[in-house]
């Protein structure tokens, strides 16, 4: 290990103590701690690969216990390149209306990230792989440039793209409505602009989440964040009218801290051109998650899910309470449940679903 | 005390609202309005039988269409109602393929129905993060297969005419992209397509008004998906995937016209699309 590389090791320790924190690639936990994603991302939007910080901070902060294993896992393999993953696996139960329950054992998902530091601290090239289940499909691959007093950055390749609050829940309806999610990056360039107190991106892709460009038009997606310590507050824009069928969305979302709590809340308003007539549809969430002890937090969300605001009767709710536990480093467990409640005549809006997951992160 | 409070408030408040969804009146499954005393939505909420009408309106429609649907869809792979036949039967798999999503007559070797029993050999299981579909209904779906995947009623939404699926007009790909599907609302005569009447020309310029310009691809190859309704791949030739603007001209008037299966021109259809080279 470099002496810079122990003196930035140290130093995140050292501030992980002082704010008394638990990382979490989660933005709750940016929310508690007054950080901005770039905190602890190789991504200054947030999600997949964790930086310097965030690897240590992950196995000194997080944890209920720190097992001593000696210098702790950076992810460099050197000055030029960086690896970490995670590993998800989980075990659930639904139960469905007039359907017989499941269980079922799964793994989620396993993630491979690389980051090649061509140029350190100005010019990278980054995977992330998600390798299992099954076969392997890349969700990111871009290359990155930051200007010389890494205020401004330039990205191109396939990314997932900027808007709202980067759960890492898909199936949160402001994820799966807006089609935003980790399972739907696309292929463009992203100028980000990076400040104390500010972060911000603007994307152009093709607007096909990585299907093949067409003539019709590209997807512009715009994301603007305040970052205080103790509260944010941000608004998305997001236009597409790839393939004729114009989408725009937009949103605002905040956080806010009081005490040990965590809030996070997003709206989300979105309008489709090619329904006649024009499809509009609201989307919402609000999140608190409650750090009562070192390695545990507890989450209760509840979302709400307007699929067409000219017809009445329509509207779906979850409502989810999930335990987070993370025993010693690079090991989480989660165990919680989710209500699904939406019309009657729907059997699978409305199910019941618990589950454990654990998820292994290095 | 204040955040028990806090808790408290959201562990009561939440299951309060989550408690109210909607109560569905004069809606049919897929929160559709009833029309016309019917229960609207294409046949929603009825009994699931193994036809692609009933499959769209019990499955497709109101459980996949939340992610397949529109340009963002995953892998654009599109499963609403104008899409979902072309997409489906006897079209290649983008995560694998070797596989066919629908095989006609083999359910065991359609990749649907891998992905939906969870043991393909890529991705996770469908529908993605919800509970797996009944292995009732995936019977059906099979059953649907084994009959030989036969398309909707016309009307349903299917293209009228002959029409592009993928890519649409003026799309830009790449060379590995799947080769251009098209397809017709009624069944066309396959023997009439010749020579004289299908034609595939690539422009370095993207014009085609200049002749010195425009080179006539040649070897393209029908690979029909669907008899009834038609709908075929036309494969180029790996050695005529060259960058540059293609223009398919399929002539459905004149003097050696397609026809459809009661001998009626069809029209003339074009399609361009253009092919790049990633840097």
């Amino acid at each position: 290990m470099t002496a810079r590389l122990r003196i930035v090791t140290l130093l995140a320790v050292f501030i992980s103590m002082l704010v008394c924190a638990r990382a979490e690639a989660e933005p709750w936990f940016a929310v508690q701690q007054g950080f901005k994603c770039a905190q602890c991302h190789v991504n200054p939007a947030g999600g997949g690969m964790r930086n310097t910080f965030g690897e240590v901070w992950g196995q000194t902060a997080l944890p209920a216990r720190h097992l001593d294993i000696g210098e702790p896992w950076t992810g460099e393999i050197n000055k030029y390149i960086a690896i970490g993953g995670n590993l998800r696996a989980s075990g659930s139960f639904t139960d469905t209306p007039h359907q017989k329950s499941l269980s079922s054992f799964d793994v989620d998902e396993m993630r491979l990230y690389v980051e090649v530091r061509a140029i350190p601290d100005r010019l990278s090239l980054y995977v992330d792989q998600k390798i299992a289940p099954g076969g392997s499909i890349n969700s990111e691959a871009y290359g990155r440039l930051w200007t010389s007093n890494h205020q401004w950055y330039l990205q191109a390749g396939q990314m997932y793209l900027p808007y709202g609050i980067r759960l890492q829940d898909d199936t949160a309806f402001i994820r799966q409505v807006t089609g935003v999610n980790f399972a739907t990056p696309d292929r463009g360039v992203q100028v980000g602009f990076e400040s104390p107190n500010w972060s911000a991106q603007l994307a152009v892709t093709n607007g096909t989440a990585g299907g093949s460009s067409t003539p019709d038009g590209k997807q512009y997606s715009l994301r603007a964040e305040h970052v205080r310590s103790i509260w944010r507050l941000g608004a998305s824009v997001n236009f597409n009218d790839a393939t004729g069928e114009s989408r725009q969305m937009q949103n605002i979302f905040a956080g806010v801290r009081t005490g040990p709590i965590s809030w996070l809340a997003e709206a989300d308003y979105i309008s489709d051109e090619n329904f006649t007539p024009k499809r509009k549809q609201v989307v919402g969430l609000l999140e608190a998650n409650w750090n009562f002890a070192k390695g545990h937090n507890l989450k209760v969300t509840t979302e709400y899910f307007d699929p067409d605001r000219d017809v009445d009767h329509d509207y779906q709710d979850r409502w989810s309470i999930v335990w987070e536990y993370t025993p010693y480093q690079f090991l989480q467990v989660r165990v919680g449940g989710r209500n699904y409640d939406g019309i009657p005549q729907n059997d699978s809006q409305n199910r019941r679903l618990v589950f454990a997951q654990i998820n292994g992160y290095f | 005390m204040m955040t028990r409070r806090l808790i408290g408030a959201m562990l009561i408040a939440g299951p309060l609202l989550a408690a109210c969804g909607g109560s569905g009146e004069g809606l049919d499954q897929n929160g559709r309005p009833v029309t016309g005393g019917g229960n609207g939505g294409g046949g929603g909420g009825s009994t699931l039988t193994p036809d692609l009408q009933s499959i769209q309106a019990n499955v497709f429609t109101p459980i996949c269409t939340a992610c397949h649907a529109g340009a963002a869809a995953p892998l654009g792979f599109r499963l609403d109602e104008a899409s979902a036949f072309a997409m489906l039967v006897n079209a290649p798999s983008v995560e694998v393929p070797s596989l066919l999503r629908v095989s006609p007559g083999d359910p065991d070797s359609s990749y649907l129905i891998q992905k939906l029993e969870g043991h393909a050999a890529v991705g996770a299981q469908m529908p993605l993060d919800q509970a797996p579909l009944p292995q009732a209904t995936i019977n059906v779906i099979r059953q649907w297969i084994t009959n030989g995947a036969a398309p909707a009623p016309a009307g349903m939404g299917l293209l009228t005419q002959l029409a592009a699926v993928a890519p649409v007009e003026n799309e830009i790909l790449t060379r590995s992209a799947p080769a251009p599907l098209i397809a017709a609302d009624g069944a066309l005569q396959l023997t009439t397509i010749n020579a004289a009447n299908l034609t595939v020309e690539r422009s370095t310029s993207g014009q085609f008004d200049d002749a010195a310009d425009v080179t006539r691809v040649h070897g393209a190859k029908l690979d029909v998906r669907s008899r009834n309704p038609t709908v075929f791949s036309l494969e180029l030739p790996e050695s005529e995937r060259m960058p540059g603007t293609y223009r398919v001209t399929l002539r459905g008037s004149g003097p050696v016209p397609v026809l459809d299966s009661q001998g009626r021109p069809i029209g003339d259809f074009t399609l361009r699309f253009t092919i790049e080279d990633l840097p």
